[in-house]
């Protein structure tokens, strides 16, 4: 493992020390035809005329032809006052000239964001809402399948999208104007936190809202004059050492470890799945890459494997967690201290492990053996668990997972832990139990009983004035009196009550989940 | 004093002839006139069914319904002006009469649209080589202030050396691309997906005809 990714790093490294900013010769832009369009879109369009006017396209000479020339066998070539052009720029375009980011973007989870999610469409697009929603919701995100109807135009229902898994007409992944938003392609846009707010933010993925309220924004947010935003190399520790952004962790140049539009690569644990896992990151021979959990073999360098679009790849490079993790904390490292550092990490992975042992596999348990007896219809969210269980992991649970990972306390707990804890507890098992019915007890029992974090639940008594009750201490005299019965008594039944109690507490979660299905019940059928 | 006398090959017949003639002549011009006014109405156009097609198009365009109430018929936009060329216009045309007698069922929807592409380019080359002589009928380029505040800049300043076809196209009927750009296997299958029909079964249509 640690010599292939090695490999990888100074593969990256040196690519990067010989990689001009651009790749195509400055004499190949230019296009003679461009006056023209920007004669006619300052009057047309003089917003976009403007934001190109001003930025460092404009500089470089390089106008809208060189981003919008097609050739006419293009899927999506239109003639357009006597040019052939395509509306949409792909980030195969762009890497005409950004050669290096359109090989480190493809195949990175951004890329592949449509395709990650494709299979789950239907089931909350079409099924739960309407196809109106996957074009306004679900594409604008991950990206629409961009689809040129016969007679050229752009399938209304797939166009405009901008988002960063979209399926373009020459085939590349990408939306390269998701982040750096046209016409002006300003660096120091993309690299404000808010160029990741249109999607990361909301119940499931609150990453603006979790960097906000992290140490790193707020000081971001007082300091934001230092960042150095605009400048032409952005390293951290070199060129700004105010606050880290998204871009900085996720994607930045920080002392020795370089730049990358690979913006999953740093991420040692999936957190946007039931259970969290801990990935391979494979780098295919053509540039594809995929993730893998790593509790299986890693797989060989020239195997080959099936890609995430059902092709086979041939493996170029595999990078562990261990080293995906290394390369994250060698970024924190131009500020924070070794120590501190392995701390925080040890920190974060010890939520993602609560929240997997405690919730995430149970919970998923729990489903699986509910679907497997027919006890729940495999159709999603024909039924109140399902939604539960949904919101569990998707919505709260990643919520917590997300703000451990970024030193957010109240999206960690608050917003998070504590929402899980909720979840579970007050609604998935009664609701589960409910489903369950008389088979609640061989079926979801034993799989509480596989950790030992929920014999909290065996001790009703142990009092707490959190909610303002203990019980009365009892006086001396009274308890005197007839304790050597109860102390016989208690101690013969010492190994029962706790079972017993346990039974009861089953019992009357039981009763309270029948009365919660009963009214969950009756408002679906309204 | 000199006496007027017609030559001697002026005979009565002659004179007869050569009154009968003008008169004939212009009856005849009349005739033309009725007869290019009346070809190139739309009542004459759509006794065709297969033109039917066009209508539904043009009838949600606005050259059908302007705000101000103009409407171009058929001949407003596709025949020419003057006399000697509108009749030309109707006698090359008499071609579409042909093809529509003789050549591909027109008249079905899904021939109709499969060919409607090579209509439309025909119809914009014939539009390139007047000069998009028949918009101005109407449209005068250098009056165009339109709504939005750079219209008349952008027809003043950057439509020089263009005809109005060069960037008004698909106005009035279905959208076709230009010749340029245009693909026929996705038109061929943007048709089959909308009467229903299986992939290729418009292949089929197109060389079976």
């Amino acid at each position: 493992m640690k010599h292939p990714m090695l490999f990888l790093v100074l593969l990256a490294a040196a690519t990067l020390a010989q990689a001009a900013k651009v790749t195509l010769d400055p004499s190949e832009w230019g296009h003679p035809e461009g006056e023209n369009c920007v004669s006619c879109h300052a009057k047309a369009s003089p917003g976009l005329t403007e934001q190109w006017r001003h930025s460092a396209h404009q500089q470089a000479g390089v106008n809208c032809m060189d981003c919008h020339q097609a050739d006419p066998a293009d899927v999506d070539a239109i003639t357009h006052e006597g040019q052939v052009i395509a509306t949409i720029v792909s980030p195969k375009d762009c890497g005409r000239c950004h050669q290096t980011e359109l090989e480190e973007q493809t195949g990175s989870v951004h890329a592949e964001a449509h395709l990650i999610i494709s299979e789950r469409v239907p089931a909350l697009a079409h099924n739960l809402t309407g196809p109106a929603m996957q074009a306004a919701g679900c594409d604008q995100c991950h990206g629409s399948r961009v689809e040129v109807r016969g007679d050229g135009s752009l399938d209304p229902a797939t166009w405009p999208n901008s988002g960063i898994g979209r399926i373009n007409p020459d085939g590349s992944k990408g939306s390269c104007s998701s982040c750096h938003g046209r016409h002006a392609f300003s660096k120091a846009q993309a690299r404000e936190p808010d160029a990741c707010v249109r999607c990361h933010s909301g119940p499931d993925s609150p990453d603006k809202e979790v960097f906000e309220a992290s140490k790193h924004g707020m000081i971001y947010k007082a300091q934001r004059e230092a960042m150095n935003l605009g400048a032409d190399t952005w390293i951290a520790g070199q060129h700004y050492t105010a606050a880290p952004t998204c871009v900085t962790c996720h994607m930045g140049a920080a002392g020795k470890i370089p730049s990358t539009h690979d913006v999953g690569m740093r991420n040692a644990w999936s957190l946007n799945t039931p259970v969290s896992v801990q990935q391979y990151l494979v780098v295919f021979e053509d540039g594809d890459k995929l993730e893998l959990p790593a509790d299986q073999d890693p797989p060989k360098r020239g195997s080959e494997l099936t890609k995430a679009d059902g092709s086979i790849g041939i493996v170029k490079v595999v990078a562990g967690p261990d080293r995906r993790r290394q390369i994250m904390s060698m970024v924190c490292l131009e500020c924070h201290a070794k120590n501190f550092t392995t701390s925080f990490m040890d920190q974060f992975d010890a939520v993602v492990e609560l929240y997997n042992g405690k919730f995430g596999e149970p919970a998923s348990a729990i489903m699986q053996v509910l679907y497997q007896n027919g006890l729940l219809t495999p159709l999603p969210f024909d039924e109140p668990l399902e939604f539960t269980y949904w919101e569990l992991w998707h919505d709260e649970g990643a919520r917590a997972r997300h703000g451990a990972a970024m030193a957010s306390p109240n999206h960690a707990w608050w917003e998070g832990m504590y929402l899980v804890g909720r979840n579970f507890y007050s609604r998935f098992l009664p609701r589960a139990r409910a489903v369950a019915g008389d088979a609640a007890s061989e079926l979801i029992d034993p799989v509480l009983a596989q950790t030992n974090q929920h014999e909290w639940l065996a001790s009703p008594d142990a009092a707490n004035p959190i909610l303002g009750w203990s019980p009365p201490v009892e006086s001396d005299g009274a308890s005197d009196a007839g304790s050597g019965a109860n102390e016989a008594a208690a101690g013969a039944e010492e190994a029962e009550t706790s079972n017993a109690d346990a039974a009861d507490a089953a019992d009357s979660a039981q009763e309270e989940s029948k009365a919660d299905a009963a009214n969950s019940d009756g408002g679906a059928d309204d | 004093m000199i006496k007027l006398r017609a030559p001697l090959f002026i005979t009565r017949h002659v004179l007869f002839a050569l009154v009968a003639g003008g008169l004939g002549g212009v009856v005849f011009m009349f005739f033309l006139l009725e007869f290019d006014h009346f070809t190139s109405s739309n009542e004459f156009c759509l006794s065709c069914h297969s033109m039917t097609y066009a209508d539904d198009f043009y009838q949600r365009s606005p050259h059908y319904n302007s705000p101000s109430g103009v409407r171009a018929s058929c001949g407003d936009c596709h025949v020419s002006e003057g006399i000697i060329m509108a009749t030309y216009d109707h006698a090359v045309g008499t071609k579409d009469l042909i093809k529509q007698l003789f050549g591909p069922d027109y008249d079905d929807p899904v021939v109709n649209t499969l060919h409607l592409p090579e209509a439309a380019f025909a119809a914009r080359d014939w539009f390139r080589k007047r000069d998009s002589a028949t918009c101005k009928r109407c449209h005068a380029q250098e009056a165009i202030m339109g709504t939005r505040a750079n219209t008349a800049a952008i027809h003043t300043e950057d439509a020089q050396g263009k005809t109005c076809v060069d960037c008004h196209i698909n106005l009035v009927h279905r959208q076709v691309p230009e010749r340029q750009t245009f693909k026929r296997d996705a038109w061929n299958a943007m048709v089959e997906e909308e009467f229903g029909l299986e992939p290729g079964a418009a292949a089929a249509i197109m060389a079976g005809e």
